[in-house]
């Protein structure tokens, strides 16, 4: 089976009209399009960097509130000085003239979808246009190289490679630069926001760090997905972050097929910090288990779990190194942090528990538990 | 309960209070007498009109009811023009011609012949010229000059004004990729200069004058740069004689628009500092006009865009309540914004809500009468307007605007025909306002009576449907913990975009009539011939070395300006006097910058 078109969708800087490009996403991923959302108000910069990243074919922009012609041209501009040939269209209902469309395609836009174009014909084109991939030319930097090398594993998982145990490094091998910590846990616990404030405080920490952040959203095999973690991820559009999305194609546990060669390829790469977030799991997910590259293990909690049993069930609170209860706002957190305090206490290991907020801005929880990892031994509890 | 749950509970037992009154005018004849006589002495003292061609008309039109239970449904249930539950209208009189002749229409039976009641009355609160009309494009000076064109003939001046995207969002136009931005879909502001520029030979300080500038998540600042450039021009006096509005809207923002730039409590934060300062520095500004239109647009039911906006209003009354700002010193200056599109509801939407909001300030906020009016700028659905076969649009605009008038909004912006397409140009937004001309002033339909379309059996249907709808999404808010829970959990955004997504469905499937998109199509795209309002590069481009003059300038003040305004965001006092400090010395953007190192950047919701 040909693996899955990859495109991201953006709305550019100073326009927050996102009611079409909403529309227009879940169209193609409907007709088994991976579409990474990077969300609007987004600067060219933001716009490219994360298409390199992520190595899609085409960029899709939605523009309501002019300035297009430049927006569009300085997009195609940037991809090319960076030496990228990804593609770009777009369109903008009624803003965009027939005289400002000949004048983006002359700057290299591929295609302006005019209002009253209905979603059918824009999909049609996606997939005729951006299906088969191109002749690769040289990649320009290291991170293009990276996402290209990305590309091919993900590709071979897709055409039906199996994992052999070959490309299991030693995870302490000299090889390794980078320190690799694994997050997990139900959906909306808040693991995209909570790794968005350590990718902040990383940053600020230390002003030349690199990270890598390898983030998970579900798929069927075959079909499409909607990878919308960088939409809310403000801290990490950042030059010295590397971030990949990836849809789980069809398998269970929270991670793709090909995850782990992935990963292998991020932790031996020049970064400081490899970020690594599943999809949301279930209780019985154990993702990072039979990886060998993760270092560190964080299980973010949500309040909300359900009846105390039920934390009994979860198979990660035997194996994480740290537990997290996010949104300890909410009224029930006191009560969480009592009962999975008791329920670590059963494993007698040395598992830490932190409650954090991570929406808000300097949050002191959030503080402790960038402490924490910082000050970890680095060292795998197995 | 939050206050909306309040809400709820006293809008239901304002309606069991008009039951029983209705009950009780049937069967307490003393009090059925008392109505009657009540309900004869006011349509005794309506004034007669009379039509270019000589027909007189009561200027005040009320239903033909004498059954005592009927009048106690009308006088407690809807109440007169102006008078609470004020669904007929805020003011006893809208719209209306001046007063000519005055006669009595009751005693003559419609004749005309009776005798005059003595002098008009002058003092019927004359509402100001419900003309407002939007512009905003290129740099300060630019729009400076729209300006001065539109208000020519105008003895008003009511200046409404858009930003460009950069401005919206906080952004300076030097900064990285807004170039081609600047001055697009409105005026470009960085600094208190531009802002000079941008009122330039209007008196701020009179009552004539009017400014309204829709901008909410760096509204706070605007805001400053406003009263430091009046106090520029005109000195420190002219501070409590401002009047306008600034739209502040932060709900709608994070539910619709998308233009948000510090996180939900932060943003409500520093617009509470502002209200506090303009609600008892300026008594005539408006500082927060609670916008349904951007809900609207997005996306949402008629319904949905009631039901947020009004509950919007009530989380942000209670807010204010909270922070100690008297009820009769803020209730009077809040405004409300809502959309006008074509849909059956629209009939009667703006009727409601006045209703509902008045019911609610009254009952759970015990505000005085000022306080209970819902003041209402409409706008046309620029949504509902299409780019196909765009001339339609003026038809579209002129029933909406229809409705609008029927709702007895309190002023509106009409639409230009070339919006789907660009900043409206000279020539559409004069056959735009002249629309309203043509309905006002040269028709008959609003000038001669108040009331005039009221009550129809089919507006009264759908003022009750629209009613337990609103009450039902009030119940589902407060269900998830009031307002500001609901919107950081994306309640109303979520409902909004589903709601799209089902109006763009119906287009597709052609359920939803779109007359030349999908219905009676012409079959060609027809791009017209319009003068597009694009900024210039040489403008752009002078408005970024203003700016970096103005920085280089400044650079030393700005900074101590700057640390002063932290230091008091820091320290959790009201921050807008320390604003107005800043945007003496420093940019739009240089002050979101610092007050986002402080508290963050709103994270998109998505």
């Amino acid at each position: 089976m040909s693996p899955p078109i990859r495109i991201l969708t953006a709305v550019p800087i100073c326009d927050g009209h996102d009611s079409a490009i909403n529309t227009i996403n879940l169209e193609f991923i409907r007709h088994g399009i991976e579409v990474i959302y990077l969300g609007y108000h987004r600067s060219v910069g933001d716009i490219v960097r994360a298409a390199i990243q992520e190595d899609v074919r085409a960029i899709g922009i939605s523009s309501y509130n002019g300035g297009h012609v430049e927006f569009f041209a300085e997009v195609v501009a940037l991809l090319r000085k960076r030496g990228s040939d990804i593609k770009v269209f777009g369109g903008g209902g009624g803003t965009i003239t027939h005289d400002d469309a000949a004048a983006m395609k002359r700057k290299g836009v591929d295609k302006i979808f005019f209002a009253g174009t209905s979603l059918m014909e824009m999909t049609d084109y996606v997939r005729k246009h951006y299906g088969k991939p191109r002749k690769r030319t040289a990649a320009k930097s290291s991170d293009m190289e990276l996402a290209r090398k990305l590309t091919e594993t993900e590709e071979a998982y897709a055409k039906g490679k199996r994992r052999t145990a070959k490309q299991i490094r030693n995870p302490q091998s000299a090889i390794r630069n980078s320190k690799v910590i694994g997050f997990t846990g139900p959906g909306g616990a808040g693991k995209t926001t909570l790794i968005d404030e350590l990718v902040l405080r990383f940053l600020n920490q230390n002003p030349k760090a690199r990270i890598a952040i390898l983030s998970h959203d579900p798929s069927v095999i075959g079909q499409g997905a909607l990878l919308g973690d960088r939409a809310t991820m403000i801290n990490s559009q950042d030059d010295r972050v590397f971030m990949r999305s990836m849809a789980t194609r069809g398998q269970a546990g929270g991670l793709s097929p090909a995850t782990h060669d992935c990963l292998a390829l991020l932790a031996e790469s020049k970064f400081d910090y490899v970020i690594i977030e599943t999809v949301g799991t279930g209780q019985e997910a154990m993702p990072f288990q039979q990886n060998g590259i993760v270092d560190l293990t964080v299980l973010v909690m949500n309040p909300d779990y359900g009846s105390r049993l039920q934390l009994q069930k979860i198979v990660m609170l035997d194996l994480a190194d740290i537990v997290v209860v996010n949104k300890s706002d909410l009224q029930r957190a006191r009560t969480a942090h009592t009962e999975i305090e008791q329920r670590l206490e059963q494993n007698r290991r040395d598992q830490q528990l932190i409650d954090t907020v991570a929406k808000r801005h300097r949050d002191p929880g959030v503080d402790d538990l960038f402490a924490l990892i910082c000050s970890s031994g680095w060292v795998r509890r197995s | 309960m939050s206050k909306l749950g309040q809400v709820v509970e006293a809008v239901e037992s304002y309606n069991k209070f008009v039951l029983d009154h209705v009950k009780r005018a049937r069967s307490d004849e003393q009090f059925g007498r008392e109505l009657l006589g009540r309900w004869n002495d006011i349509k005794a003292k309506i004034p007669v009109t009379r039509t270019p061609t000589g027909l007189p008309l009561p200027r005040l039109a009320l239903p033909d009811i004498d059954d005592p239970g009927e009048i106690a449904r009308y006088l407690f249930g809807e109440g007169l023009p102006g008078e609470f539950p004020f669904l007929n209208g805020a003011y006893r009189e809208m719209y209306l011609e001046p007063v000519r002749e005055v006669e009595s229409f009751e005693k003559d039976g419609g004749t005309g012949r009776g005798r005059p009641l003595g002098a008009p009355e002058k003092k019927i609160p004359q509402a100001e010229e419900p003309t407002r009309l939007f512009s905003g494009l290129m740099l300060a000076e630019d729009t400076n000059e729209r300006f001065h064109y539109l208000t020519q003939h105008q003895r008003t001046h009511r200046l409404s004004t858009a930003f460009d995207g950069p401005t919206l969002y906080g952004i300076d136009s030097d900064a990285d990729g807004v170039f081609g931005k600047i001055g697009e879909g409105g005026v470009a502001i960085d600094t208190v200069e531009d802002m000079v520029r941008l009122y330039d030979g209007f008196d701020l300080g009179s009552p004539n004058f009017s400014a309204s500038m829709t901008i909410s998540g760096p509204a706070p600042i605007i805001m400053a740069m406003y009263i430091a450039a009046a106090k520029r021009r005109f000195g420190p006096k002219v501070v409590p004689k401002l009047r306008g509005t600034i739209q502040a809207d932060i709900f709608k923002e994070v539910q619709a628009q998308n233009e948000t730039i510090f996180p939900i409590e932060a943003s409500l934060r520093f617009l509470t500092d502002m209200v506090e300062f303009t609600t008892r520095e300026m008594p005539r500004w408006y500082p927060i006009s609670i916008s349904g239109y951007h809900i609207g647009e997005a996306g949402s039911t008629p319904v949905q865009q009631a039901a947020y906006t009004l509950s919007n209003g009530f989380a942000y009354a209670e807010m204010f309540a909270a922070r100690g700002i008297p009820v009769d010193q803020f209730g009077p200056r809040l405004s409300f914004f809502l959309d006008c599109g074509l849909d059956a509801e629209y009939i009667a939407l703006a009727r409601v809500s006045r209703r509902i909001w008045a019911i609610g300030m009254r009952d759970a906020f015990g505000a005085g009468q000022r306080g209970q009016l819902f003041k209402l700028h409409t706008q046309t659905s620029g949504r509902s307007l299409i780019a196909a076969e765009f001339k339609n649009n003026l038809t579209r605009t002129a029933a909406e605007l229809m409705l609008a008038y029927m709702n007895a909004t309190n002023s509106c912006h009409s639409n230009s025909a070339d919006e789907p397409f660009t900043t409206p140009s000279e020539e559409w937004i004069r056959l735009a306002a002249h629309g309203q001309a043509i309905l006002l002033e040269e028709s008959g339909i609003f000038k001669h009576t108040m009331n005039m379309l009221s009550g129809s059996p089919g507006m009264k249907a759908v003022e009750r449907a629209i009613e337990v709808a609103i009450l039902k999404e009030f119940r589902e808010i407060e269900r998830l913990g009031g307002v500001l829970a609901a919107v950081e959990d994306r309640f109303q955004r979520s409902q909004i975009q589903n709601a799209a997504h089902r109006y763009e469905q119906q287009i597709y499937d052609g359920t939803r009539p779109i007359i030349g998109l999908n219905k009676y199509r012409n079959g060609e795209d027809d791009a017209p011939e319009i003068k597009l309002a694009r900024t210039p590069r040489a403008k752009q481009q002078l408005q970024v070395d203003r700016l970096k003059k103005f920085k280089k300038k400044n650079a030393e003040k700005a900074k101590r300006a700057l640390d002063k305004l932290v230091d008091v965001v820091e320290r959790g006092e009201n921050c807008f006097p320390a604003l107005l400090g800043a945007v003496e010395v420093s940019s739009l953007g240089q002050i979101t910058g610092r007050l986002q190192e402080v508290v963050g950047r709103f994270r998109p919701m998505v």
